[in-house]
């Protein structure tokens, strides 16, 4: 704990407290569309305490809003020739507005993209229409759309609980009701400034076009604007599970985690990325836990593992940029597993089974996490995963717009490109370092576990948890069958594997996200 | 073709003052297209695309979910998808993930109604590597009956991941509903006692593979930092000696829809919904009812439309609204979807959106506005090919329709003939009450939407 307190200390101390009104080119002649990116040093963590989403609802009011001169109706028969797209993405430490048009209209569409960053209307009609989509998020979408989704959600809500970190961007049921157009206009005058303004561009742009555009974004205040304090987040004590209740589930979303002090700013990130890398490739076929889980035990559709956020797992293939955080977590992503409800509608032979697969697959993750930090890498797995991830990560940047987005990403954690900089990072590991990583950052005893799942397998699922109880593996005997000896008996460690567990608790899914 | 679309494009330029979009070579998409049909039927298309040294290597089989035409086996297309990644003699699954991953390649595969595309993108340099384990395995794929079932038990996992999402399972009775002999009747998924019932088709598999996995189904292609001359060199080394087959699928042909139809979800945890669906056509590049539906749904129903401005940004009776044209192989559904605020007003903004489409069957559209909306399909589409992945998945999209990769320019060709007397004929072509499909999602046990 202490030594976390003194590292974050240090990444306060390092990392710009500010952007400084820094302009990154990337000059592409080949490609005729043009990226804009303005990102501020200001996301969710900015939220006043019981106004949080005020920093989402601020920011998409500039780009889901009318201007000073222009309604939203008038800006959208300007741009629709044009096909200009604009957006924004707000995270717990950045917002970015992103604006892409074709070459040919970036003189027509610039006029726009001022007007709606730097004279938003904030009219009371937008408010309403954006305010209403965005509590609509939270009372019903994220509960009922894609459980694995929830289940990322939920433990953010949980590992961070108590700290600014806590809520999701969109904010919480009761604080978003209580946010006013009043709250938004203050925040944008007092949390966009030029002060905490990063501009990027790229694409085939005029020479002259980027010192037009800094000199342009001059016109943002002049203040600075208050930085919020960022606690660290819990560290967990045991094992700590909360199993939201919901009503018709089709299976277990499991999502686990705990806080590590590594950011991309640390030289050791790139060893710790080939451990993870090895451990749990996102979408990835290769990683040890989906062979284990999925290729093996067929238990569900993927599992994968994380040392920083990955914004939409279930549609992206690579980590998205424009997500740079000072606060990181290891953890693992359980896709749906089925639930006893499931498995005894679909084998006959499974008709006496309590629970489904949640707790042998959450056994078996921390199992092979243990195991990694026991044994570590052989040295081929790790010259194999050292040379993928050397060039797998080019394919971070392969669109134009990624590029650009992750030269930014870089400066928030003190680095000039991060892609090329890992590159060389990743040639000099050993495979000491890697297995010295491993055993310096992660651990399984104290760890914090959230399973959405359907109210029917709540009950048996807490005591088999709560009690360490003997978690049976259900497989159909098509599959039982055929299992080789060594996975049977490997089944039979993993079905009594103790875990630390501290406590088990069962929430309500209309009670997540409220208060 | 091309002489037209200059033509059209002075026309614009001189009286409408609207900028287009213009590549040398007339083409939507600005790099050439090759080519290369190889004598067992397979097509090599290579387009040359300047990146990071990165290349895309797209193999498309012309085989989805249409084909599954026998009872028991829908979602088996999508099945198969999954069993060609458990290995063949040569290289094992261990050995096949082995060598993707000393490719540092990015590797999946989609399967959809009309296709099943697997892709690996990665460095240029690691192309050989591509085509080899690529032909190794659609030429000798091997599994076990074990690792059959096993899979199937991924398979059951995935659905169990989509069927979370009401959308999902509003979907599935939206096509169970709006077909009745098509196999566009079921989703790519396939019927839930398929999907169950999997593990017991292992026979059935060995009969899949050697009627689609053949070369007279299939497209390589490759975008990026390569050369036609090499990626045509290593097609033949490597799928040169790959037999062709001789099978084809009867599809059942969907009969005239006579009536209106209406199915409903009951939820009350996500906002009501309304989901339009209207028998559409069959996607061509040579007719212009696609591209002409396309700019009808632009025109009525995209963010600058006056439905969107009345209902979403005034009236705040929407919360989305969204309409899609489908570019199948068959006549496939056109969706308008709509996200209510209250559900109370179902049946009001099903009425406002029928007086919309009925008010331009009879009215003809402002020229501006259609060049306005071609002009924002085609830029669209233009920002979006920035780099090799997207061109390599654009075009495997058409080579599923057509067979011909050329299909994508053709399409975006035709975009420039389009005038208002077509938009007219076009509307009351498909919108009609006998060809609709009526969804809805509420708290409510039914709806009954007039």
């Amino acid at each position: 704990m202490h030594k976390i307190i003194i590292y974050f200390a240090f990444i306060l101390l390092f990392i710009p407290k500010t952007f400084c009104q820094e302009l990154i080119e990337l000059k592409l002649p080949e490609t005729d569309k043009i990226t804009i990116k303005l990102m501020f040093k200001n996301g969710s963590v900015s939220d006043p305490k019981g106004k949080e989403g005020l920093t989402y609802l601020t920011a998409n009011l500039i780009t889901s809003g009318g201007t000073e001169n222009r309604s939203y109706n008038q800006i959208q028969e300007i741009v629709y020739p044009m096909a200009a797209d604009f957006r924004t993405s707000v995270d717990k430490e950045v917002t970015v507005f992103t604006f892409n048009v074709h070459k040919d209209f970036l003189e027509d569409f610039y006029p726009i993209l001022k007007e709606l960053i730097m004279q938003p209307s904030f009219a009371e009609k937008d408010y309403r229409r954006v305010k209403l989509n965005q509590q609509n998020y939270i009372d019903q979408i994220i509960r009922s759309s894609s459980d694995e989704e929830y289940s990322k959600k939920a433990l953010e809500d949980f590992l961070f609980r108590g700290t600014r970190y806590q809520h999701m961007v969109q904010g919480k049921s009761e604080s978003l009701k209580s946010v006013s157009l009043d709250d938004v206009k203050s925040h944008y005058e007092n949390s966009f400034t030029r002060n905490n303004l990063l501009i990027g561009i790229a694409g085939n742009f005029p020479d002259d076009f980027p010192e037009r555009l800094k000199d342009d974004m001059q016109d943002f205040p002049n203040t600075i604007p208050a930085l919020p304090d960022i606690k660290e987040p819990n560290v967990p004590d045991g094992i700590n599970v909360e199993i939201v209740s919901k009503n018709n589930a089709f299976g277990s979303a499991i999502f686990m985690g705990f806080p590590i002090d590594i950011t991309r700013a640390n030289d050791d990130f790139a060893a710790l990325m080939i451990a993870n890398s090895y451990l749990g490739e996102h979408r990835k076929s290769y990683g040890v836990l989906y062979n284990k889980l999925r290729t093996t035990r067929s238990m569900n559709y993927g599992d994968y593992s994380y040392i920083e956020w990955f914004d939409g797992g279930g549609y992206n293939s690579q980590p998205p940029s424009g997500f740079p955080r000072s606060l990181n977590y290891f953890s693992i992503w359980i896709r749906p597993v089925q639930i006893a409800k499931q498995l005894k509608l679909q084998y006959p032979e499974l008709s006496d089974i309590k629970t489904g697969h949640a707790h042998f697959s959450i056994r078996m993750a921390l199992r092979e996490v243990e195991k990694l930090i026991k044994d570590g890498l052989s040295q081929k797995d790790f010259e194999d995963t050292r040379e993928f991830l050397r060039s797998y990560i080019k394919l971070y940047v392969q669109e134009p717009e990624e590029r650009l987005g992750y030269l930014m990403d870089s400066r928030f954690y003190g680095r000039k490109d991060f892609i090329n900089e890992l590159y060389v990072l990743l040639a000099n590991q050993t495979l000491e370092d890697v297995n010295n990583a491993i055993k310096k950052y992660w651990q399984v005893d104290n760890i914090y576990i959230t399973i959405i799942t359907d109210e029917s397998e709540v009950e048996e699922l807490a005591k088999s948890i709560e009690g360490n109880l003997t978690s049976p593996v259900s497989y159909s005997n098509l599959v039982k069958e055929g299992l080789p000896l060594e996975v049977l008996n490997e089944d039979d460690i993993i079905v009594n594997y103790k875990i630390n567990i501290k406590s088990v608790s069962i929430i309500n899914s209309e009670d997540t996200f409220s208060k | 073709m091309k002489h037209s679309f200059i033509t059209a494009l002075l026309v614009i330029v001189s009286i409408l003052n609207i900028t287009t979009l213009c590549h040398p070579n007339d083409d939507i998409l600005p790099n050439p297209i090759y080519q290369h049909k190889m004598p067992n039927g397979l097509n090599v298309v290579t387009v040359p695309f300047e990146s990071t040294d990165i290349a895309a290597f797209y193999l498309v089989v012309r085989v989805g979910s249409r084909n599954e035409i026998e009872e028991g086996v829908t979602g088996f297309a999508h099945f198969f998808e999954h069993m060609m990644f458990r290995g063949t003699d040569k290289y094992s699954k261990e050995k096949y993930d082995e060598l993707l991953k000393l490719i540092g390649a990015t590797s999946n595969a989609y399967t959809s109604n009309d296709k099943t595309v697997y892709h690996i993108v990665g460095n240029a340099d690691k192309l050989e590597l591509m085509f080899e384990i690529e032909s190794d395995r659609f030429q000798n794929l091997n599994y076990s009956i074990h690792d059959f079932k096993t899979e199937a038990g991924a398979v059951k996992g995935e659905y169990t991941k989509n069927i979370s999402d009401p959308y999902g399972q509003l979907e599935e009775k939206i096509k169970m509903t709006a077909f009745t002999d098509h196999t566009y009747r079921h989703t790519t998924m396939g019927f839930f006692e398929d999907v169950v019932n999997m593990p017991n088709q292992y026979d059935y598999s060995l009969k899949f593979f050697k009627r689609f996995y053949k070369p007279e189904y299939c497209t390589i292609i490759v975008v990026g930092d390569v050369a036609p001359k090499e990626v045509n060199s290593l097609a033949e080394k490597y799928f040169g000696e790959w037999e062709r087959g001789d099978y084809t699928s009867d599809i059942p042909v969907e009969p005239y829809q006579t009536e209106k139809r209406c199915i409903h979800l009951q939820n009350a945890s996500i906002p009501p919904y309304l989901s339009l669906n209207f028998k559409g056509p069959a996607f061509s590049d040579s007719e212009i009812d696609v591209p002409t539906l396309k700019v009808i749904a632009s025109i009525l129903f995209s963010k600058r439309s006056e439905i969107y401005r009345k209902l979403v940004v005034e009236e705040n009776k929407l919360r989305r609204l969204y309409c899609y044209i489908p570019t199948s192989r068959d006549p496939d559904l056109i969706e308008i979807n709509a996200t209510v605020v209250n559900r109370e007003d179902l049946q009001y903004v099903k009425d406002e959106i029928m007086k919309t489409i009925d008010k331009i069957k009879s009215k003809s559209l402002d020229d501006k506005l259609i060049k306005e909306a071609v002009s924002n399909i085609k830029y669209r589409f233009a920002m979006r090919i920035d780099n090799p992945g997207t061109v390599a998945g654009s075009l495997a999209h058409y080579v599923s329709l057509t067979g011909d990769p050329e299909s994508l320019n053709r399409l975006y060709a035709l975009y420039d003939n389009i005038n208002s007397d077509d938009i007219v004929n076009i509307a009351n072509k498909y919108f009609m009450d006998n060809g609709l499909t009526i969804a809805t999602i509420s708290s409510e046990e039914s709806e009954l939407l007039k």
